[in-house]
């Protein structure tokens, strides 16, 4: 089973929280463009900083990021 | 070691780098008696360790190429290597290839290769047994 990662609540979630895209970067230890790049789809990012967003915005990995079958 | 401390000295060991290979070149060139060539070399590699260090205050993709925690910088960074090596691993065949043409034995083209060869070899069976 080939699961494909068809979009991503990362952008919701840190607009809900006031938090500029530098600041999530920061808190994640990785650049601005990367937090960019995920919030856009065009980066999905590796299982650990998978789960340290899902944590740090109080969530799972799979309701913050939406997959589909291939 | 803690993680940014880790990074800070991760962040040094590019430049570090181009100093100690800018002295190595100045050393032999000195030894080769062209001690301007190896100063005018030295020179080179200290700009670009300071060019780099320059560029990262600016650029995040500098800061994280040299740095490393960024783990889409460092993917990029490994594709960007890959692609160099493959365009080196092409030049040097065909490097080879013009040389044998030519009626020569094909060194040092040949060896190049084979140590490209080997050492794909050794990171495929370390890689596979790491992961």
């Amino acid at each position: 089973m080939e699961l494909v990662v068809t979009g991503n609540t990362v952008r919701d979630l840190r607009v809900d929280r006031g938090l500029s895209q530098a600041q999530l970067a920061e808190a994640m230890q990785v650049s601005r463009q990367t937090i960019n790049s995920i919030e856009v789809g065009r980066y999905t990012p590796s299982l650990g900083l998978a789960i340290a967003l899902a944590r740090y915005f109080g969530t799972s990995v799979e309701e913050m990021f939406h997959v589909q079958e291939r | 070691m803690s993680k940014s401390a880790r990074a800070r000295l991760v962040h040094w060991s590019t430049p570090t780098v181009s100093l100690v290979f800018g002295v190595v070149y100045l050393v032999a060139a000195w030894a080769s008696g062209r001690p301007w060539l190896g100063v005018a070399m030295l020179a080179v590699m200290l700009a670009f360790g300071g060019g780099v260090l320059l560029a990262a205050r600016r650029s995040e993709t500098v800061r994280g190429l040299l740095d490393r925690r960024d783990e889409r910088i460092v993917g990029i960074d490994l594709r960007a290597a890959a692609a160099s090596g493959l365009a080196i691993i092409l030049a040097v065949i065909g490097g080879a290839v013009v040389e044998l043409a030519r009626g020569h034995s094909g060194a040092p083209y040949t060896w190049l290769a084979a140590i490209g060869g080997v050492v794909y070899l050794a990171a495929v069976v370390v890689q596979r047994a790491r992961s």
